[in-house]
């Protein structure tokens, strides 16, 4: 487990900045920050990982993202400037803009969830939660546990079934169908008696009786008052612009233009300051390293 | 000094009638290796569990337990120093990262940071841990897994340790390795252990005492050679013996407990000690007719990783009990998926009656897999049998079902939830699920996983009876013993390749160290060569030397 970077911050200033940065997609509204957001994220994924786990999301994320894009003026028709016609439908400017923006909002929080599974790591988020609930907690964490488990014996039962002639790829649509809710159903059944099994291992270990303590030591140095000032200084910022109503585009009634104005290049220099911050910090290591290796 | 004692205690799981443990009573001193055994349903682990208070099952407890001199339930806490290990390793898993999860007891407890540093560093050394510390532990293998589980609960420095079937679910090299590690930890820092286990065979050597339950009473609880002498005559738990006990024992049914042996080393002795002759074993040459046929078949799940097999050719003879053996990761299962049409090789022929396949999945072939209980889709066994037959148009299908049923032992717990059967009760449901579908040729993964010895040899004996009404039968397996016993020809898969398929007999007694107990205790003995205890029983006349 790396501790460098990123990593060497207290948990707590990280789940701090990916709260805010969620916060901050669902409150700016505007194409342009959206946009600068995912990208940001994209060379985030990028630096962290190369992009690996990024990649086996890539498919899901797309279609979605698709999805939206098209389905978003076709059924949206509020708004003043027509573009043109489909099947005698009028699709319209507005819409499609609030298509790309919905679209970017969702990659950018599904690209947040995505490098948060990374960050926070299953020690980091005990010690986050753990405090609170233990009990929700140990939930939650055999809940996300569960879930390559769950795909693993989805796949065994299929791989069994299919020579069985139980197939969920062949056959008229009522059977696949069918045939589906049977695989499920065997799948929890069989699922809930390892679950009670990993919970008895827990409570056997000692689990929720007493406080629990850490191995790794995370205690808020300089370097995380600093960070988390940093955080909630360029957060309320963001959270400022969106109450002046300069990091939201404006669709109805009149349609404002997208291009940024005045006050809104502050807003978006705040936002940028943000999204960058971990960058920098990542993107340090990456040039400590290469500049290291040159030397030797 | 007595560090666990139980008097007089009964339980009674909510909503039953019978009580799942009668009057059961029992001490442990400190520093003793107790095994418990029984039949499955005898109560074990239900005895276990409700040692261990954390995880004791709900129900009506009558009598009491004492720990180091206090009654369990007059405690306000449980006990610190009980640790258990239980039969499953992966569900016992519950962090992604090995060494978060060797911490996890500790943190739990409170442990402070320097003291987790200093004992982790000092107990994976010891263990020999230190190289999967960084690993994923979805990434570790069965007995890896169960390593680290043992090795985090041992961090937690329990005084009573309480083991509840650990080797089940392991193949019998990691499993040996297991129960070593266990040995020296009772010799050498003298923790107790309780331990739940069906491997006598090498469990007798390490074992102080041996408890016996059946259908939850106390039946014997004496030292390993006495309960040797006592559980020989025993219908079930005879089977449990080490080879070389049933051996003796078959030979000289009366004697002191003290001369049995119940080591290949013991065994050896004895052999030594006697003359023995045997009958010319015959080995009938069957005519052999090729059914199903594997010609240079090329497979990998994946583009970046190594071939899993390799230009393997392999061909199954019509009514043979073919048994694949391999160590871990050879690709033992890969092969049998391959067969049963589930994975398609990127290269090579499957050829069944000598025409190629079109269809991935022949109906003539059937699968069983490793894990019996993904076979069933409905509530019941009798619904999943009901349905089978109606999908599959069998003539007088409930009188087929009612015939199998009798013949498989299952009659009674028909209308049973596939759930709540034991392993080898489950492990015959679906065999009997799958011959509804009139196979030509059944393969079968890993049969003897988690099964007790008589189970084992119930399911053996199901199979060659099977195997001569003209079934097929292919499996892969790493248990040698059972190869040797119910096979009749035996393949090696080495580096993704067949290495050797021969004979049964023969192919065993060409091994040296990859073979059975009874081969190991006759190669370069006096005696004559034998490869299992039936042959020895059957062929052997012994004469005491004077």
């Amino acid at each position: 487990m790396s501790t460098r970077g990123v990593w060497s911050f207290h948990p707590a200033v990280m789940l701090a900045y990916y709260v805010v940065v969620i916060i901050g997609f669902m409150l700016s509204q505007h194409p342009v920050f959206l946009a600068v957001g995912v990208g940001f994220l994209l060379v985030f994924h990028f630096l962290i990982d190369k992009g690996k786990q990024l990649k086996t999301w890539s498919t899901m994320i797309l279609t979605l993202a698709v999805f939206i894009l098209v389905l978003t003026p076709v059924f949206n028709r509020r708004g003043n400037h027509i573009l043109f016609y489909l099947f005698g439908n009028q699709v319209m400017l507005e819409a499609i803009i609030q298509g790309i923006m919905l679209a970017l909002t969702l990659v950018g929080i599904l690209l947040v969830f995505i490098s948060l599974n990374q960050i926070i790591s299953q020690d980091r988020f005990l010690y986050l939660f753990a405090r609170i609930s233990p009990q929700w907690a140990l939930l939650s964490m055999l809940a996300v546990r569960f879930v390559p488990l769950l795909k693993k014996r989805l796949k065994e039962i299929e791989e069994i079934q299919k020579v069985r002639g139980f197939s969920v790829t062949k056959g008229s649509i009522k059977e696949r169908g069918k045939n589906g809710m049977l695989f499920l159903q065997a799948l929890l059944t069989g699922s809930l008696e390892q679950s009670i099994q990993s919970a008895d291992s827990m409570s056997a270990r000692g689990y929720g009786q007493q406080k629990r303590t850490h191995y790794q030591a995370f205690t808020m140095k300089n370097k995380d008052w600093y960070a988390l000032t940093f955080i909630l200084v360029t957060g309320s910022c963001m959270v400022f612009g969106w109450w002046l109503e300069d990091s939201v585009l404006s669709l109805l009634p009149v349609l404002e233009t997208s291009q940024l104005e005045q006050r809104e290049w502050v807003f978006i220099a705040n936002w940028t300051l943000l999204l960058a911050f971990p960058l920098w910090l990542e993107g340090k290591e990456v040039a400590k390293w290469k500049f290291y290796l040159q030397k030797i | 000094m007595e560090i666990l004692s139980a008097k007089n205690i009964s339980f009674t799981y909510p909503l039953e009638e019978k009580p799942a443990l009668k009057e059961v009573d029992f001490h442990i001193h400190k520093g003793e290796f107790v095994v418990l055994c029984g039949a499955s349903g005898s109560g074990k682990t239900t005895l276990l569990h409700l040692l261990k208070q954390e995880i004791a099952p709900h129900g009506k407890l009558e009598g009491s337990i004492f720990y180091k001199g206090t009654q369990l339930e007059k405690q306000n806490k449980p006990p610190d120093d009980i640790g258990i290990v239980f039969q499953d390793p992966e569900n016992q898993i519950v962090m992604d990262n090995v060494m978060e999860e060797l911490l996890f007891g500790m943190e739990n407890k409170g442990y402070q940071t320097e003291d987790m540093r200093k004992k982790v560093a000092e107990m994976t050394h010891y263990f020999g841990l230190t190289h999967l510390l960084d690993k994923k532990t979805s990434e570790l293998s069965g007995g890896e897994k169960q390593k680290v589980n043992l090795v985090s609960v041992l961090l937690l420095e329990p005084d009573l340790l309480l083991l509840d079937e650990p080797t089940a679910q392991l193949d019998p090299i990691a499993a040996k390795e297991f129960i070593q590690t266990l040995t020296q930890l009772n010799r050498e820092f003298g923790i107790t252990i309780l331990m739940v286990e069906h491997r006598l065979e090498e469990l007798f050597a390490a074992a102080d005492r041996v408890l016996v339950l059946e259908e939850g009473v106390k039946k014997i609880d004496a030292p390993p050679r006495e309960a040797v002498a006592m559980l020989h005559i025993h219908p079930i738990l005879n089977y449990f013996l080490p080879s070389a006990s049933r051996l003796f024992l078959h030979f000289q049914p009366e004697v002191a407990p003290r001369s049995i042996p119940t080591n290949v080393k013991e065994g050896r002795d004895w052999l030594l000690a006697n003359n023995i002759t045997a009958d010319s074993d015959m080995e009938a040459e069957q005519e052999a007719t090729p059914i199903f046929t594997l010609k240079e078949i090329d497979f990998q799940y994946n583009k970046d990783t190594a071939p899993v097999l390799h230009n393997l050719s392999l061909s199954v003879n019509k009514g043979e009990l073919l048994a694949i053996l391999g160590a871990n990761g050879t690709g033992k299962s890969t092969l049998l998926k391959v067969m049963a049409g589930i994975l398609r090789p990127q290269h090579g022929k499957v050829l069944y009656d000598g025409k190629k396949q079109k269809n991935l999945v022949n109906m003539a072939i059937r699968y069983l897999p490793q894990n019996p209980a993904l076979y069933f889709l409905e509530d019941t066994l009798m619904a999943e049998y009901s349905q089978i037959v109606k999908k599959h148009p069998v003539e007088n299908g409930e009188a087929i079902i009612a015939t199998l049923l009798d013949t498989f032992g299952l009659k009674g717990i028909e209308e049973r939830h596939p759930a709540d059967l034991s392993g080898g009760e489950l492990q015959k449901a679906a065999l009997l699920g799958t011959l509804l579908e009139d196979p030509k040729i059944l393969l079968i993964d890993e049969p003897t996983k988690g099964l007790d010895p008589y189970s084992k040899k119930v399911f053996g004996t199901l199979l060659g009876d099977l195997r001569k009404q003209g079934l097929t039968i292919v499996m892969v397996t790493h248990d040698v013993e059972f190869a040797a016993n119910y096979a009749t020809r035996c393949s090696m898969l080495f580096q993704g390749d067949i290495s050797v398929t021969e004979g049964t007999r023969a192919f065993f007694k060409g091994n040296t160290y990859y073979t059975t107990v009874m081969n190991r205790m006759t190669r370069k003995s006096a005696a004559p060569l034998a490869v299992t205890l039936e042959e020895a029983k059957e062929n052997w006349r012994v004469q005491r030397k004077s």
